[in-house]
């Protein structure tokens, strides 16, 4: 079972202080509408969770950042590609506005959970005391992205951890036991708004994530994230020493990290397999919300 | 139709960057019904039938409202609303409308009269905010950016299902309030709820006072007579002011006088629709 250790999570709107900082700028410097379940985890460890923002944050603005990203994405689409389709039959079901919606919600976590993967890598190699190779170039050499939530960007909304409706609980549950999960992702409680193509999809879902193909394809995307991470072009300020040094468990935050970097890659590939009902692989290998350089923005006077 | 059945025949219309869900359903003139806050397009369900057999019905859900965009970048006012609707109407090919609409949903569509006359052929508007008749405190309260903290999505719905409640006339079954407030049920759905509180804004109703008089379409406008929030006075002083308007009070109604006399307000709709006298004991 994927626990995530004892630290209550941090909902957006519980978040105050150093917390609510850092969430703000993780929307802006991620680009992105909502704080996703690593985010609200890690900020239970309120003294480590500013420091390993900091930290990171200089990374998470590069292009280099990016570009992994979109490299992870691209092979979570081919990989997919590669698995049976889910054909989820309920979409036929969903209105024209619900199926627009649906859509965005798909774009957004399959442009953000690939940023999440490389960024939980970089994360878990500076708790293990490793730096990317090339780190330590001159700020001024290395291009950074656009920050600021994309205009058409769907908002992360879910329905409830524990919800009251009977079927969407059973659905919780048993995507929690097949997926060794402690805690329901964001990603399904945004789906969840669409209880029948959820029930639906992951009826399909279900035995692909069970096969050997599915977990070679999760693994291999987990080792891509790490060999992107380890090219990125800063070091990250993090240890176990100075976590500790902050007072906080680096073991227990360590350990979480992992289990984070273990369950994301399915769960990108899981998110292209929904997409690929909807869109072409040719298309789902490109950014949904690609970024412009910051410099170019300043130049158009969109600071 | 339940709320899940409504939500599923909408369709979606974008505009620039954002995006807003609406019923089409019927044929004929168009009439466009214009809910208010805190509700969503579902609000008319109970009418639209007897509407559908006679016109082209279109319900939108209004810019961070039901299942229309609910981002945390944008306008919510009335003014944008109406600003929505007219770009709305020339996005779908719809020149001219019927409007029909309730509560700050009124406020939209006396801003289409006044400032939009020519998309609107006749205009019927209940227990509409007017004036300096808004916002009602229990919003102003709301739409503080701390009701974000103060009360998660769950509390926030326990805490509008008690207001609903005065809203009605009888008390309404738990279902119908939660339908009415389905869309709002999610963190993302109660920080939109919230944002349009905060775009309550008297201002865009008394910066209209003087074009009242202007007005030249065709006006009927519903009451329920018992309502708390929005007061008949309101109503008796809009009937004063637009030319040739009708007043017609609803009894045994309050604020959601569509939800509280089903049958008659779909009655009085109809005919106003088809420019026949609208008939009643209790006109003003």
């Amino acid at each position: 079972m994927l626990g995530f250790g004892k630290q209550k999570q941090v909902t957006e709107h519980e978040a105050e202080g150093e917390i609510e900082r850092v969430y703000h700028e993780i929307r802006q410097s991620l680009r992105v509408t909502g704080i996703n379940l690593n985010f609200r985890t890690w900020a239970g460890y309120e003294k480590f969770f500013p420091a390993m923002w900091d930290a990171m944050r200089p990374l998470a603005e590069t292009r280099a950042f990016e570009t992994a990203a979109d490299s992870v994405r691209a092979e979570a689409v081919r990989a997919a590609d590669k698995l049976p389709r889910l054909e989820n039959q309920a979409r036929a079901a969903l209105g024209e506005s619900q199926a627009y919606q649906l859509r965005a919600a798909l774009d957004l976590y399959h442009y953000i959970n690939p940023k999440l993967l490389v960024f939980t890598s970089a994360v878990k190699l500076a708790l293990d005391g490793e730096q990317p190779e090339q780190s330590g170039k001159a700020s001024a050499d290395v291009e950074l992205v656009e920050r600021g939530v994309p205009a058409r960007m769907y908002p992360m909304e879910m329905v409830s951890s524990e919800p009251e409706e009977e079927r969407i609980k059973e659905l919780f549950g048993d995507i929690k036991q097949t997926l060794s999960l402690s805690s329901i992702n964001s990603d399904y409680r945004t789906l969840a708004l669409w209880p029948d193509y959820l029930s639906a999809g992951w009826e399909k879902l279900k035995p692909i994530v069970q096969g050997d193909e599915f977990k070679r394809a999760s693994d291999n995307l987990r080792e891509t994230a790490r060999k992107l991470a380890r090219t990125l072009p800063f070091p990250v300020p993090l240890s176990r020493e100075r976590v500790e040094e902050l007072g906080e468990d680096a073991g227990e935050i360590a350990k979480t990290t992992e289990k984070f970097e273990r369950l994301l890659p399915s769960l990108i590939i899981n998110i292209a397999l929904f997409s690929l009902d909807w869109k072409t692989p040719e298309t789902l290998v490109q950014s949904p919300f690609p970024a412009t350089p910051r410099r170019m923005a300043v130049q158009g006077g969109a600071r | 139709m339940n709320w899940r059945e409504f939500q599923s025949m909408q369709r979606v219309a974008e505009l620039g960057d954002r995006f807003i869900s609406y019923l089409d359903e019927g044929t004929g003139e168009p009439v466009i019904l214009i809910h208010g806050i805190p509700v969503w397009g579902y609000l008319w369900h109970a009418l639209t039938p007897a509407l559908a057999k006679q016109n082209r019905v279109l319900a939108p859900d209004l810019l961070g409202f039901g299942y229309s965009d609910k981002g945390d970048w944008f306008d919510r006012s009335i003014a944008r609303q109406a600003e929505m609707i007219d770009a709305w109407m020339e996005k779908t090919g719809v020149e001219r409308a019927h409007i029909v609409a309730h509560d700050i949903g009124g406020g939209v569509a006396l801003r289409l009269a006044t400032l939009f006359p020519h998309r609107v052929m006749r205009l019927c508007v209940m227990n509409t905010v007017c004036y300096d008749s808004w916002p009602i405190e229990a919003m102003l309260q709301f739409g503080h950016p701390e009701t974000r903290r103060k009360l998660s999505a769950a509390s926030a719905i326990t805490m509008l299902k008690g207001a609903l409640k005065q809203g009605f006339a009888k008390s309404p079954d738990d279902e119908l309030l939660d339908s009415l407030l389905a869309p709002y049920t999610t963190e993302v759905g109660k920080l939109s709820l919230i944002r349009n509180a905060a775009a309550l804004n008297t201002n865009l109703t008394t910066e209209i006072t003087a074009l009242l008089p202007k007005i030249e379409t065709p006006t009927l406008i519903l009451w329920g007579e018992d309502d708390l929030f929005q007061l008949v006075k309101y109503g008796e002083r809009l009937a004063r002011d637009i030319p040739g308007a009708q007043l017609v009070r609803v009894k045994d109604a309050r604020h959601f006088l569509m939800l509280d006399q089903p049958d008659e307000v779909a009655e009085h709709v109809s005919a106003f629709l088809k420019g026949e006298q609208v008939e009643t004991a209790h006109a003003g």
